[in-house]
């Protein structure tokens, strides 16, 4: 996996490189966003982690570039600016996630790993995590090679579960993702189907409720 | 910088609240209305009084002159009617009823005298005064009554006589008072009307001046956009352009303090990341436990100091003279409390802290990421003050239309004789424990009044722990 560090602090791009390296990524780090294109252009890079507060061209600009010229690699942008309408303008601008500084490196760490993740599920439609395989074109998932039996409503709560993976995911997206024209579901009917996909995975992944809000399928890390 | 004090408003007297001494402070209040007012009517009404008077008295004298002559031909119509008989004694051979016929409509007593030169009477009152002069009117008093007397000489063959008559002043005085009273009448009137017109044009010309005044007062202290000039008269041009220099100077003061929290903002977060992010690492890689909890402590040290600087610019950037004319957005309550639980759901789980949430649809006119930083800041203090076991609940939503979010935990509470003080910057809960800065409820507190909200600290759902609600007020329908 190959990431590209665009950070023009080199105390906190030489870590961020190292704390990439010591999770099993190849990383690289460059101070503008000049040296940024020449490199995406130059490598084939998995994920760009890039800060907004570039010396003469933003991130953000950067960003907005490389999509405007179709590049769809995933971006993480890092910010020392608060406000949620900056994150709204990242994220519209073609940003992936978002993050302010300072951070926890594990934090970074892991959504890092969901980024490149999602998008290699877009591009293989196969999704590992750990002993879990899922296989989103085929709709199957497997624990240690054995297919599990899901019903359609479970697959498709796993699906977007497996999708946003290390994200909170609303009640409401996941019963969207369920209902259907012929029948009305209740927020319960989401706990159910929850239950079930629990009790069929195990100890496999984990499907954290988050009180009031939704789910969050998490990595099993340890 | 300013004080929290300075953003609360100023309270001004109004009139209804001083009783007469408010009342005679604005009569001694200078006035430009009431001056040109009185300068402009003070001068008509007395031209219009002094022409008046003159006018009263100058109609009077051909009146007077009129009844005279009428008196006089009376006077003269009794004189050819004295006669002298065969035996030389001479008598007024009119009718004393046909004298009533002599002034027709006449409401007045006449009285009249006929005389010889020598005094003795021919015909008439005996007691009638004698006028000193012959043919002119003078005024006197008969029977206890104001007369006009006027007298004529003349001659029967070679005998001189003299005839005095006079009139009570009933129809003279009745005249005079009607022409007085026509005169004031008229005064009153076009008095009445030069009022009128003063204050109309007085109100007209004052009204520009009216407008500005009013499009100043109802201005919000923020609002520092400039005073359109267009339509400013030409004599206040110089003080509005004025106003509107020093509109634009403390916009540009706002505004680059803003600028300068905010690179202050990214200046310190990079190189604190930076340190946090490599302390992680050199924390990792260290074998040596006691230069582990040593590196450890110096994470701890940084991750404070990181959040203690946030915390502090927020404050700054929360208060109300950095942002004037800053336009506050909508703000979606829900997005708002999704990211601040979000947010710390790993310090929650690393706390043992259940966090969770309830959200109903809610928002606000406001500043979002100034909100999210109280939410935070509400949140992060609910984890720290809440043992392991123990859950946070954030909610939002409205209650009879005034929307609110507020943050419930089963925590260690706040004493309920603290909870004015807590909101302080760098006061703390005599109960508190662990490392916090005491700047989160002060930074709640400063949105919250940014925000026209209150924070309200009370204990939690069945008495445990505290519930610290911000309470936006009721939407405008």
């Amino acid at each position: 996996m190959r990431v590209l560090i665009v950070e023009d602090d080199a105390l906190l791009g030489d870590a961020v490189r190292l704390v990439l390296g010591n999770a099993g990524f190849a990383a690289d780090l460059v101070g503008t966003a000049e040296a940024a294109r020449a490199a995406l252009q130059a490598e084939p890079f998995d994920l760009a982690i890039v800060d907004i507060g570039l010396p003469r061209e933003n991130g953000l600009r950067l960003v907005q570039g490389l999509r405007g010229r179709g590049r769809t690699i995933p971006v993480l942008m890092l910010t020392a600016r608060d406000g949620l309408s900056d994150r709204v303008t990242a994220l519209d601008l073609g940003a992936d996630d978002y993050m302010t500084k300072p951070f926890e490196t594990p934090e970074l760490v892991a959504r890092c790993r969901a980024l490149i993740r999602r998008a290699h599920a877009v591009a293989s439609s196969r999704v590992t995590f750990g002993d879990l395989e899922v296989d989103i074109a085929h709709k199957k998932a497997a624990i240690e090679g054995r297919d599990l039996d899901l019903t359609q409503r479970e697959w498709a709560i796993l699906e977007c579960l497996v999708l946003n993976a290390g994200r909170l995911v609303s009640k409401d997206k996941l019963l969207a993702s369920i209902s259907d024209w012929s029948e009305e579901l209740t927020a319960n009917a989401v706990e159910q189907y929850v239950s079930r996909l629990r009790a069929k995975l195990g100890t496999a992944a984990q499907i954290r409720a988050i009180r009031g809000m939704g789910y969050r399928f998490d990595e099993h890390t340890v | 910088m300013s004080t929290r004090s300075d953003a609360e408003p100023i309270s001004r007297p109004t009139a209804r609240d001083g009783g007469s001494a408010a009342i005679a402070e604005r009569i001694l209040r200078p006035s430009i209305r009431r001056r040109l007012f009185v300068t402009l009517f003070l001068p008509a009404a007395a031209v219009l009084i002094a022409g008046t008077v003159s006018d009263y008295l100058l109609a009077l004298p051909p009146y007077t002159d009129a009844f005279d002559q009428q008196l006089l031909d009376a006077a003269l119509v009794l004189a050819a009617h004295v006669e002298k008989d065969p035996a030389g004694r001479l008598s007024l051979s009119l009718p004393v009823d046909a004298l009533g016929m002599l002034r027709a409509g006449a409401q007045d007593s006449l009285y009249f005298r006929v005389s010889r030169e020598d005094g003795t009477l021919i015909a008439g009152d005996a007691d009638l005064p004698n006028p000193s002069e012959s043919g002119s009117g003078v005024d006197a008093e008969y029977r206890g009554a104001d007369i006009r007397l006027i007298s004529h000489d003349d001659h029967v063959g070679r005998e001189r006589i003299s005839v005095a008559i006079a009139e009570t002043t009933h129809q003279r005085d009745a005249l005079r008072a009607r022409i007085l009273l026509t005169a004031v009448a008229t005064d009153v009137v076009v008095l009445g009307l030069i009022l009128a017109l003063i204050w109309l044009s007085v109100h007209m010309s004052l009204h520009p001046l009216a407008k500005i005044e009013h499009q100043v007062a109802a201005r919000s202290p923020d609002d520092l956009t400039p005073i359109s000039i267009g339509s400013v008269p030409a004599e206040i041009r110089s003080m509005i352009a004025a106003l509107n220099r020093l509109f634009s100077f403390v916009y540009e003061n706002a505004a680059s303090q803003r600028r300068f929290l905010e690179n202050a903002a990214h200046q310190l977060r990079t190189p604190l990341a930076g340190i946090q992010a490599q302390l992680e690492l050199l924390s990792a890689d260290e074998n040596d436990a006691a230069r582990r909890g040593r590196i450890g402590r110096i994470l701890d040290a940084a991750r404070r100091l990181g959040r203690t600087a946030q915390e502090l610019l927020t404050l700054a950037r929360a208060d109300a003279s950095v942002n004037p004319g800053l336009k506050p957005e909508r703000v979606d309550l829900v997005s708002v409390v999704e990211s601040a639980v979000t947010d710390n759901l790993a310090a929650a789980e690393s706390s043992g802290v259940d966090l969770g949430a309830q959200l109903e649809p809610a928002s606000v006119q406001g500043i979002d990421w100034l909100l999210g930083e109280a939410a935070k800041a509400l949140v992060v203090n609910a984890i720290a003050y809440t043992p392991a076991g123990g859950s946070v609940t954030v909610r939002c939503g409205e209650r009879d239309g005034a929307p609110y979010v507020e943050v419930s935990d089963t925590g260690i509470g706040i004493p309920p004789a603290e909870r004015g003080r807590v909101v302080e910057r760098f006061v703390r809960a005599s109960n508190s424990r662990g490392t916090g800065s005491g700047l989160g409820l002060a930074i709640v507190k400063d949105v919250a009044t940014l925000h026209r909200a209150n924070l309200i600290l009370e204990a939690g759902p069945n008495g445990i722990g505290t519930t610290a609600r911000i309470a936006f007020p009721r939407r405008a329908a």
